[in-house]
């Protein structure tokens, strides 16, 4: 049936839990785009015929391939735009350094666009907050202190913090320090944050 | 040196410094360190909490740190030691050491920069004058070598009455030094001798808070754990506890009397401490009343449970106060509230009658919500079998350590009820052991002391491979033991008890207890003899816990180490 292997791209990329990008399925999509040239062709040499030799009958078969291309095109593009916005999401939560695993799951053309984005997003945070400018990305819920407990849950060994303190971050041990310090370790995991 | 003006010489001094807070495995230091987070929470001070299980965990955790921190905070671990040979600092390392086991070490007590102790000066400690122990050796040198070169401008011909002076006047010195040396050993022996717990850790921190007048009703509830947690585990007489108990009863009424009246009357939801005259029957608010009177070592040593007649002179306990079996069994919260209302006085009445003076004890309790109420003893009981829970195979100690400490917050009540159903589990466990102990005779009198050996195959006794549960059993098998006996001499003698620690490296604990009297200053001499009897026998030992009265020993050695402490101690 036409239009299968559009679907079964959506269903991968809904199967996948939130905020995950799974690789980037170059197979699927070049199937579905021989579909639609296929269908494309069918339908171009039934529209000549149809003309020329004037069969009314080919023309519900050319509409039925026109909603498949447009099905088609309707999906490929879900597929992209879905996938950018996880991208544009890895962004806030990862930093402007993609960890290597993700990275291997974007196509080339989504690791430029990743770039670009990078690109307008500290452009932006430069122009607002005055001459350092400002970084959006920390801080996304209004914080409660400025100093937080924390507690290490895997060994990481010595972490270095922009005034030159060094800490050690054993597991099991907890540590009162700076918000801002903490939020990168928290978000990859190694600290978590204890409310007493 | 002892610290003499704590929010100057201590809270100031660390204010916008990081710190290391070393914390040992046991509720008191545990709460100590809860209300300095909280402390240092309110006044953002930086810090890095390290839990430590003994010197080896003490040494390798300052190692770690040494180069980040400048101020190391000691609970409950280091005063009894001296610290500055054992951890080597540099000289810009501080020390504050606040710890409730005395004796404290001379060098910590006089040394002027690098220790600092958070411990009030006429706290019982006895600690011997600084010229009795410490002597400066350069003026009798400087004596001599004055001497010498004096002799040595005189003429030859008075060079020999000179010399017989001078000889004379060397060996007087010799002999006056070796007399103080003999009398400064002397000094500390008696000095170090005995092994006995002072005030809380958590009550100072209590007081630093109230102080700094930062103290709230969460740290008040901690302090009054810590105190709770020197009483449970056996660590301080009874006089010392009730003083204690009438020091933290004035902060309680202060905190109650919050304009409460008629009109504005606190919320439910708001905490609450109450002072309590309650029974000596551990969790039995959490429990049945039978389970808990059969399991608490109070009324389970006074009837002899573990005899036929003594489970009948229970029946008798409770038909005498008039109370079904059917309710005694039940929950204790679902019980009639016709016979929980006047339950206390009853079981006082008839406790009397049945022998026991001492059922009820001046303790606290908190209550916050409707539903949440502990008396301060459940607490101590519900941590401390969190902090050696043996449930999983390889439980980290600091895991447990992290989760203890959060039983002891207000918003982790769920933590805090797992730890109550573990303590249950626990003292159900510590019961039938001490039974079977007692029925098969297996404590031996060995002279100077008494003995007694848990074997491998003995269920539950992994649990005793912890210190805390193992002392616990300790001072309720002596006590067992005291009831069940007829020999009078030996209802006088300590307890050492040995437990297999770790099986595959054939590993022991081997703990000692004071003998139990009724004016017992808990005053421990084993540390020191177990120290004697390992290095005479040579046997394999590790001197690790904080309390030196609690040692690891290879089994292969147990019988020559135990015949050494016979020997010495006879």
């Amino acid at each position: 049936m036409f239009c299968e292997k559009a679907i079964e791209l959506i269903r991968e990329l809904h199967r996948v839990s939130d905020g995950q990008l799974p690789a980037f399925n170059e197979d699927g999509l070049r199937q579905v785009l021989q579909e639609m040239e296929a269908l494309y062709e069918q339908n171009q040499a039934d529209v000549s015929e149809a003309k020329a030799a004037g069969r009314a009958d080919l023309i519900p078969s050319i509409k039925l391939r026109h909603c498949c291309l447009l099905r088609n095109q309707r999906c490929v593009v879900a597929y992209l735009y879905d996938r950018l916005l996880r991208i544009r999401a890895l962004r806030w939560e990862y930093g402007s350094v993609l960890p290597a695993n993700v990275r291997f799951h974007m196509s080339a053309e989504e690791v430029q666009w990743f770039g670009l984005y990078k690109k307008s997003l500290a452009s932006f945070m430069r122009s607002i907050g005055g001459q350092e400018g400002l970084d959006v990305t920390q801080d996304m819920k209004p914080p409660k202190s400025l100093y937080i407990q924390v507690r290490c849950l895997k060994d990481h060994g010595e972490f270095e913090i922009d005034d030159g303190t060094v800490i050690l971050l054993k597991k099991n041990s907890q540590h009162f320090l700076p918000r801002w310090k903490c939020e990168q370790l928290i978000r990859q995991g190694v600290l978590e944050h204890v409310m007493s | 040196m002892f610290i003499a003006d704590i929010k100057k010489d201590f809270y100031d001094v660390v204010a916008n410094q990081r710190v290391a807070l070393l914390v040992a495995a046991d509720i008191d230091a545990l709460c100590a360190c809860k209300i300095l987070q909280a402390l240092f929470h309110c006044d953002q001070i930086q810090y890095t909490l390290v839990p430590v299980t003994g010197w080896q965990d003490l040494s390798t955790a300052f190692l770690e740190h040494k180069e980040q921190f400048r101020y190391f905070v000691l609970i409950n671990c280091g005063a009894n030691v001296d610290l500055l040979e054992m951890l080597q600092p540099d000289s810009d390392s501080i020390f504050f050491i606040c710890d409730t086991r005395r004796p404290v070490d001379v060098v910590n007590v006089y040394n002027d920069t690098q220790i600092k102790l958070l411990i009030k000066e006429d706290d019982d400690l006895g600690v011997p004058t600084y010229d009795d122990i410490f002597r400066d050796e350069d003026e009798e040198e400087g004596e001599d070598s004055g001497n010498e070169s004096d002799e040595g401008s005189e003429p030859s011909g008075k060079r020999r009455r000179f010399d017989e002076g001078a000889i004379e006047r060397r060996i007087e010195r010799q002999r006056a030094k070796r007399q103080w040396e003999a009398r400064r050993r002397e000094i500390l022996f008696d000095y170090e001798q005995y092994e006995y717990h002072g005030t809380s850790a958590a009550m100072m921190f209590f007081e630093l808070a109230f102080v700094l007048t930062k103290d709230t009703k969460d740290m008040l509830w901690w302090a009054i754990i810590g105190l709770t947690d020197q009483w449970v585990h056996d660590k301080i007489p009874h006089m010392k506890y009730v003083s204690d108990i009438a020091t933290v009863q004035r902060h309680v009424s202060r905190h109650n009397h919050r304009n409460e009246d008629e009109e504005n009357s606190l919320s439910i939801d708001c905490m609450r401490i109450s002072f309590e005259y309650d029974l000596r029957l551990a969790l039995y608010h959490h429990w049945s009343l039978y389970e808990s009177i059969c399991n608490s070592y109070y009324t389970a040593c006074s009837f002899k449970l573990w005899t036929l007649k003594g489970q009948k002179k229970l029946q008798e306990f409770l038909a005498d106060m008039g109370l079904p079996l059917r309710q005694v069994k039940q929950k204790f919260k679902s019980m009639d509230t016709t016979i929980k209302e006047n339950l206390r006085d009853v079981i006082e009445e008839s406790s009397n009658k049945y022998g026991m003076k001492d059922i009820r004890i001046q303790t606290f309790g908190v209550h916050f919500g409707f539903k949440n109420s502990f008396l301060a003893s459940d607490m101590v009981h519900a941590a401390a079998a969190l902090l050696e829970s043996t449930e999983r195979d390889e439980n980290d100690p600091t895991d447990n350590f992290i989760k203890a400490l959060d039983a002891l917050s207000r918003s982790h009540l769920d933590r805090l009820l797992s730890g109550i159903d573990l303590a249950k589990k626990k003292l159900i466990a510590i019961q039938q052991t001490v039974a079977s102990c007692i029925c098969t005779n297996i404590i031996l009198s060995q002279g100077p002391f008494l003995y007694c050996y848990l074997m491998e195959g003995t269920p539950d006794v992994k649990l005793f491979s912890k210190p805390l549960a193992l002392t616990l059993l300790c001072k309720y098998l002596l006590t067992a033991f005291i009831h069940s006996t007829r020999n009078k001499r030996c209802k006088l003698l300590p307890l050492i008890m040995a437990a297999p620690k770790d099986v595959e490296k054939g590993t022991v604990i081997v703990v000692g207890i004071p003998p139990e009297s009724e004016t017992s200053d808990k005053k421990n001499f084993f540390g020191r003899a177990f120290e004697k009897a390992a290095e005479s026998t040579s046997s394999r030992t590790l001197h690790d816990h904080f309390d030196t009265s609690i040692i690891e020993l290879k089994s292969e050695d147990r019988s020559k180490f135990l015949d050494a402490l016979i020997t010495l101690l006879s």
